[in-house]
């Protein structure tokens, strides 16, 4: 399914306004190139610290190049490479990206699978990333994602060192420890 | 409805839930597999936890995924992609698209010689527009800032609000591509992400800026410092308190000829999708007390912390605005070129809802005063922006400029549009 955006996301609604081309993700394929030396053709993060992009929300992906070509988010070198894209190219990207087949889900440990789960749902992590982590919008999927990618991420919002677009993901992150996100990352990279 | 505790600060509490559930407190929130959903619905989650502080106020059955936070704008869209043809304005006036190329454009303030600064709330940005003629130049004066959303001009310098501190380009008309740097004015200001980035307004004297210190959660007693509007003293950088009690306030304006100052209040979440309302309000005496958290719009006490309270202690709104509709940015209209009718109303940007099942807001009103400064009537000027349940634009902040005409800008399309009286 293509997905026609602006700046917001038609995930509710199908309705498009007929201004510019809806973005391509055979297009995208193309200009992606440069990015599947460490993410993958498939999507699939090549070492643990990278993230898996498979499925992710069109929007999700658009979000966080912008912020590391604007220079708001920063890491893994990224600045570099969002630097020459532009918002039709961002879109394109992101396209492909979130046409690719979902990360497998990963066996883990049961019983932190199972804690990281609950923690999940106290902390309510589903009512924006979605009941199956499958993310929606401008909030990026966990499901699948690789775990040391996952920990630092939320250890880094955390600490403030990646800084949330309005403090909503900060004050999440605040209220749990290294262990909860240590389950919490078992639990998400278990969903498929 | 379930009640929710408020009055802990959910750092701690949450730590402690954590650490009392590892601990095996499990019997209370012993979840189950909730049902698998393809799409985020409105499927009741397991009844757990009371939510954490980012959801403060909101219950359990409330925490629906289609509920989640609107997309910050954060680019620009091209100016042939802008649908100018659905904003409808009343006869007699037209709109047209002004300015473009400003990701996250928010609040503005028109200077002396007729350049608008234009503050950012996600991107960092300060913009500088120049009118040409026929075109706007646009000009990114600062990067990298912090929540730059309050801007004013004041003795040649361009004055920025940050999250937690005042800032000021000196001399920045002679220098628009190459700014100094800034000079730090004042920064002991507190550092909360939630309701921090700031409105500011220069009083009609030249004397203070005015601007907003909003609450650190959604639904919380706040220490003094927060739910305020504050005013700093420019000679002697002495900060001080006219108004507490203000949830968030992001627009004020002076009135004409009494020089009251006015303002917006964005009103809590999570009561329901039509409570409270959003209000306008007026400045009775420095000290006054709007209400939050126990008295909100006036007349509605807060179903947990207004227990015991009488909303008769505190002010009252001059006028409900309608439940979650995010009242932004406001201003007297004191222009000549709008027809007589229009001297006085105020214009308020409705940036539009994001917590609700029907969206409300996303259009900028029109409140009549009588001649007494009473407001009598609210009515839409401007409307468009949200088309059936979509949205493809947010207004956040209405400017009166020289010639008369009003700018909105709009922070989803980057882009501020101009109205103008065709007669």
């Amino acid at each position: 399914m293509t997905m026609a955006f602006f700046n917001f996301c038609c995930f509710m609604s199908s309705q498009a306004f007929a201004a510019p081309a809806a973005p391509d993700a055979a297009v995208g394929k193309t200009k992606a190139q440069t990015c599947f030396a460490c993410h993958g053709e498939n999507g699939m993060g090549i070492e643990p610290p990278i993230p898996n992009l498979a499925a992710q929300p069109p929007l999700a992906i658009f979000y966080q190049l912008v912020q590391f070509r604007e220079g708001m988010r920063k890491g893994g070198a990224m600045e570099s490479f969002a630097k020459p894209l532009t918002d039709n190219d961002i879109r394109d990207i992101a396209a492909y990206f979130s046409t690719l087949p979902p990360p497998p889900a990963k066996e883990g440990d049961a019983a932190k699978i199972s804690i990281g789960k609950q923690i999940a749902q106290q902390q309510y992590c589903n009512s924006c990333h979605a009941p199956q982590f499958q993310g929606q919008k401008q909030v990026s999927r966990l499901a699948g994602q690789s775990k040391d990618y996952f920990i630092t991420q939320l250890r880094n919002i955390r600490s403030g060192t990646r800084v949330d677009m309005d403090g909503t993901m900060g004050s999440a992150a605040r209220g749990v420890s290294d262990a909860q996100i240590d389950a919490l990352a078992d639990y998400a990279a278990s969903l498929p | 409805m379930k009640k929710s505790s408020v009055s802990l600060r959910s750092q701690g509490f949450s730590k402690l839930l954590g650490g009392l559930f590892l601990a095996g407190f499990v019997s209370a929130v012993q979840a189950q597999a909730p049902a698998p959903a393809p799409a985020p619905t409105a499927a009741p989650l397991p009844a757990a936890a009371i939510p954490p502080t980012w959801a403060q106020g909101r219950t359990p059955d409330g925490m629906n995924p289609t509920l989640v936070p609107n997309p910050p704008g954060i680019s620009a869209m091209p100016a042939a992609d802008i649908p100018i043809d659905k904003l409808k304005v009343p006869p007699g006036f037209k709109i047209e698209v002004w300015a473009t190329g400003m990701p996250n454009g928010r609040s503005m303030t028109e200077s002396p010689s007729g350049i608008i600064y234009v503050g950012t709330r996600f991107t960092g940005n300060v913009y500088a527009v120049i009118n040409k003629g026929n075109t706007r130049e646009v000009k990114t004066i600062a990067k990298g800032l912090h929540r730059p959303n309050g801007v004013a001009f004041a003795n040649g310098s361009l004055y920025v609000a940050e999250l937690s501190r005042i800032i000021r380009y000196d001399n920045i008309e002679q220098n628009l591509d190459n700014p100094p740097a800034p000079v730090v004015v004042f920064d002991a200001l507190p550092k909360d992400e939630p309701h921090g980035w700031k409105f500011m307004k220069l009083s009609p004297d030249g004397k203070y800026l005015y601007f907003q210190i909003g609450t650190p959660a959604n639904i919380i007693v706040p220490p003094y410092t927060h739910a305020a509007i504050v005013r700093l003293n420019l000679k002697t950088n002495i900060l001080d308190y006219v108004a507490y009690g203000v949830r968030n306030s992001v627009g004020m304006d002076f009135q004409p000829n009494t020089k009251e100052l006015w303002f917006t209040n964005n009103g809590r979440d999570w009561v329901n999708e039509d409570l409270p309302n959003d209000t306008l309000n007026k400045l009775t005496r420095v000290g006054a007390n709007y209400g939050y958290p126990f008295c909100h719009q006036g007349d509605f006490l807060d179903p947990e912390l207004g227990k015991g309270r009488s909303c008769d202690e505190f002010e009252k709104p001059m006028m409900k605005l309608g439940p979650h509709v995010a009242a932004l940015g406001m201003r007297f209209y004191t222009g000549s070129s709008f027809p007589a009718q229009y001297k006085n109303n105020i214009f308020i940007a409705e940036h539009g809802s994001w917590n609700k099942t029907k969206r409300t807001g996303y259009q900028v009103v029109r409140v009549v005063l009588d001649s007494k400064g009473k407001p009598t009537k609210l009515e839409p000027f401007v409307t468009g922006w949200l088309q059936g349940e979509t949205f493809w634009g947010r207004p956040v902040d209405v400017q009166v400029i020289k010639d008369g005409s009003l700018l909105i800008s709009d922070d989803e399309t980057g882009a501020i549009f101009r109205v103008s009286a065709t007669k």
